[in-house]
């Protein structure tokens, strides 16, 4: 391949006239794919009590909290200050209480804030 | 004049702290040395207190670019040491996504050897397209940098066949902005004139000093683990292991977008050959008490894993080789008659993660021994008492070497 | 009466006023051109279409700590930016606006067009002294590339500019703009003066392919390292004082200048400046940065060369013509 003068330049002149790929990201937002890994949503009406996701987080983020000592209810409390959002609990959990939705602008000043309890 | 010069830890050019000292001549570099262990972050340790699953997301976060590449590595170890044949459809996924991240890391280099260089269009233009992965990536991983796919006996998602024919679809327009880019690359004269003839590793050199990856291979040394020693599907696969003789800055340039092309047609033929079947199998909690040596192709060069288990769910040593550390010594050499100008670019060749190459050492002294560890409130007493005795108003400070 | 037009003339136009928001918007119009070829959006928030921002930017810089080295000449350190933002302003005001066939401007004289050149070469010697004077081991090394890229563009920049000079006959710049006013076919004859004259204000704007001596990657910041707040404030305002007075220089020179009195005068400033900064974005966005050898090698074995082969076409012109 030999060298010529200025062999970008087509290419730059015709983006001055094209729309820019910018995206006004806080203005205008794209959608994230179905399967997208955002914030753990716990549903406690499935949750059997067994602890696996608790010991597979890898973050130490799942803490699971019996509700009451008679019957088999437990509420979840989710630090998702420590949250990677890798969905191991959603693989490990065996009755498919946990799933991930698509929230992913989560930042906030306090990391306190962002305890989520689910119950 | 010869005068000496410390570069970094902070520095516009290095995106990680690391530091060069260097004896300059003019603008002419005479002699360098890299010092290390500005971000140790003590990730071999952390392993040793986690389960083999819990570590598969801490191996992912060695490095933000070659995130799968690590995750795999360490994968397939402790998959040779469960004795477990993952799922064939698993293995296709999983080599789908090497070859994704292969494009998206090698786009990124074309990026950043454009901004070290200062052609700045290039850089913003390499990424718009890399983008494309990205995004593909986004699709079947659920994440754009970590994609978290593996898991002992296979991946953990599937690929459904409107994925399917969307990376087929988009494969093309990367194809063709990749042919483009290698024209441009090789055309522009002042891009070119910037890497022909800059960071010389001669084939004995880059031999000697144990360069891997697309540093080794544009010297002319065709070897790649994918090759050489298969893991996954690589065996089945056709591909070419691309290398460049002009050992300087430019091939290694040529060496990855001629691997960006092998890779698309790699992803096309894994895609069109996708088996059917499961793709994971299940796989056990506890590992019998073994030892193994991982090797995987990173964009970057060979990466090593070596895990030791121990009967329990814990590994007892994770030993991690990121393929940045084994090009340190081939810089040095590519470093020195080099122009100041090109510093960034020769340490920008060989793809620099700094932090995933920093590892603790503890020196022990060859005669009697003997060693030192220092904890952290011992390290700052230190530090205190040279504080005090330093006379903080003299004027004429002398470098510190 | 007398008094105030150069009074006018020197602090609202071409002077001060007209310079600083002026050089601002042409700032705004690079940044934007270049973000554009590279397919982004460039300025957005600050003021319509961010025209604002390189004001906000200059705001922001002057309410920064202001931070001298120990060890630097506190003195040069703190006049240098001062003074070269008044030397490029003083270059300014003998651009031939304003009436200049009537009355020309109240400094005028046949030869300004070297005064011109000289001034603009003026702030080159004062980034050298920048660097020299900051004691840091970076701006040594940018200041030294300074001088060194200096002795590659200056001669043939001021070979491109004598050319068209020769063929007009006449040192002053009202002079040559009103020579190619009154015969625009003669224009062409210096087209690759024009392109000459472009390289090398690139490079005396120390822009890409140019920017050795304050290239980011290689040595932080060149010459601006140690500078921070106001100094580097007046350095950036430099910049972009110098793109107008630089790309008024050649507009002037090789263009034809500004004719038509006050308001057409002014909007064929902008016309023409503007098109010579679009140039120089595109030469910006179309390049690699080249190392400082590369760049001594490149103007001497072209610019060089090929502004002599410039001169010789005008004298050969001329020549014929008389």
């Amino acid at each position: 391949m030999s060298l010529r003068i200025a062999p970008f330049l087509p290419e730059l002149l015709r983006s001055l006239f094209n729309k820019p790929v910018t995206v006004k990201y806080p203005f205008e937002k794209e959608a994230v794919p179905k399967d997208f890994r955002g914030t753990v949503v716990f549903d406690p009406a499935k949750c059997i009590g067994c602890n696996i996701c608790v010991n597979d987080c890898p973050a130490e983020a799942i803490e699971i909290i019996r509700v009451s000592e008679t019957e088999k209810k437990f509420k979840m409390l989710l630090h998702n200050d420590r949250c990677i959002h890798c969905a191991q609990c959603v693989d490990s959990c065996p009755t498919k209480t946990y799933r991930m939705d698509g929230e992913f602008e989560i930042a906030v000043l306090d990391r306190h804030q962002l305890k989520i309890e689910y119950k | 004049m010869e005068f000496k010069v410390q570069l970094g830890p902070q520095h516009p050019a290095l995106h990680e702290p690391i530091s060069i000292r260097m004896t300059l001549d003019g603008e002419v570099i005479r002699d360098a040395d890299l010092r290390l262990g500005y971000n140790h972050r003590g990730i071999e340790k952390l392993a040793e207190s986690r389960t083999f699953i819990q570590n598969l997301y801490l191996t992912e976060r060695i490095c933000g670019i070659c995130s799968f590449s690590h995750q795999t590595c360490y994968t397939q170890g402790v998959e040779k040491l469960m004795e477990l044949v993952p799922a064939k459809r698993g293995l296709y996924i999983r080599t789908l996504v090497c070859e994704l991240e292969r494009v998206h890391s090698h786009l990124l280099w074309l990026g950043v050897a454009g901004q070290e260089a200062g052609f700045e269009s290039f850089f913003m233009y390499t990424w718009r397209d890399r983008e494309v992965v990205m995004d593909i990536l986004d699709w079947i991983s659920g994440n754009r940098v970590h994609y978290s796919m593996n898991t002992f006996g296979g991946v953990r998602r599937d690929i459904d066949e409107m994925q399917r024919k969307k990376i087929l679809d988009t494969l093309g327009l990367l194809k063709q902005r990749t042919d483009y880019y290698l024209n441009l690359a090789a055309s522009e004269p002042t891009f070119v004139g910037r890497l022909a003839g800059v960071g010389k590793l001669s084939r004995q050199q880059a031999i000697d000093l144990c360069a891997v990856g697309p540093t080794l291979r544009a010297s002319g040394v065709p070897m790649d683990v994918r090759k050489d020693d298969p893991y996954a599907v690589y065996a089945e696969i056709p591909f070419e292991v691309a290398t460049a003789d002009s050992c300087d800055v430019l091939g290694r340039a040529v060496v990855r977008v001629k691997e960006l092309i092998q890779s698309y047609n790699m992803i096309e033929f894994l895609l069109k050959n996708l088996p059917e079947g499961p793709f994971k199998v299940k796989a056990p909690r506890k590992v019998k008490p073994n030892e193994v040596y991982s090797r995987y192709e990173a964009p970057r060069g060979e990466n090593v894993h070596y895990i030791k288990s121990n009967g329990s769910d814990k590994p007892e040593r994770l030993k991690v080789r990121a393929p940045t550390l084994a090009n340190y010594p081939a810089t040095i050499a590519m470093l020195k008659n080099g122009f100041i100008a090109d510093i960034p670019l020769i340490f920008a060749a060989i793809d620099p993660c700094i932090c995933c190459a920093e590892r603790l050492v503890q020196l022990e002294d060859a005669r009697g021994g003997s060693s030192r560890v220092l904890s952290f409130s011992q390290l700052r007493a230190m530090a205190n008492e040279r504080a005090k005795n330093t006379d903080f108003t003299k004027r004429e400070i002398a470098w510190p070497f | 009466m007398a008094i105030l037009k150069p009074i006018l003339y020197i602090l609202v136009y071409p002077g001060l006023l007209f310079l600083l928001v002026y050089s601002t918007f042409v700032e705004w119009v690079d940044r934007k051109l270049y973000a554009r070829m590279q397919n982004r959006i460039g300025p957005l928030h600050t003021g319509r279409a961010g025209i604002l921002q390189p004001v906000a930017d200059i705001i922001k810089l002057f309410a920064k700590e202001d931070i001298v080295p120990e060890q630097a000449d506190k003195r040069m350190f703190s006049a240098l930016p001062v003074f070269a933002v008044a030397i490029v302003c003083t270059a300014a005001l003998y651009l031939p606006v304003w009436h200049y066939q009537a009355a020309p401007s109240p400094i005028s004289f046949p030869g300004d067009l070297i005064v011109v050149a000289y001034l603009l070469t003026l702030p080159t010697l004062i980034f050298f002294l920048a660097g020299w004077h900051s004691t840091n081991f970076f701006s040594e090394i940018g200041g030294v590339r300074v001088l060194t890229m200096l002795f590659g563009y200056e001669i043939p920049l001021l070979l491109a500019l004598l050319s068209p000079a020769v063929l007009a006959g006449s040192w002053r710049l009202a002079e040559i703009a009103a020579f190619y006013q009154g015969r625009p076919l003669l224009m062409p004859a210096n087209l690759l003066g024009f392109l000459i004259a472009v390289i090398c204000l690139q490079a005396k704007l120390e822009r890409v392919p140019f920017d050795i001596p304050h290239a980011e990657t290689e040595i932080v910041g060149g010459q601006f390292t140690e500078y921070s707040g106001k100094k580097l404030a007046f350095f950036r305002l430099l910049g972009d004082v110098e793109m107008v007075v630089g790309a008024g220089l050649i507009a002037a020179v090789f263009l034809g200048g500004f004719p038509g009195g006050l308001l057409p005068g002014l909007a064929w400033l902008v016309v023409k400046t503007l098109f010579i900064v679009f140039l120089l974005a595109a030469l910006r966005a179309a390049t690699s940065r080249i190392r400082i050898d590369q760049m001594i090698a490149f103007s001497w074995r072209w610019l060089a060369p090929l502004a002599v082969l410039q001169l010789f076409i005008v004298i050969i012109i001329k020549g014929s013509a008389s």
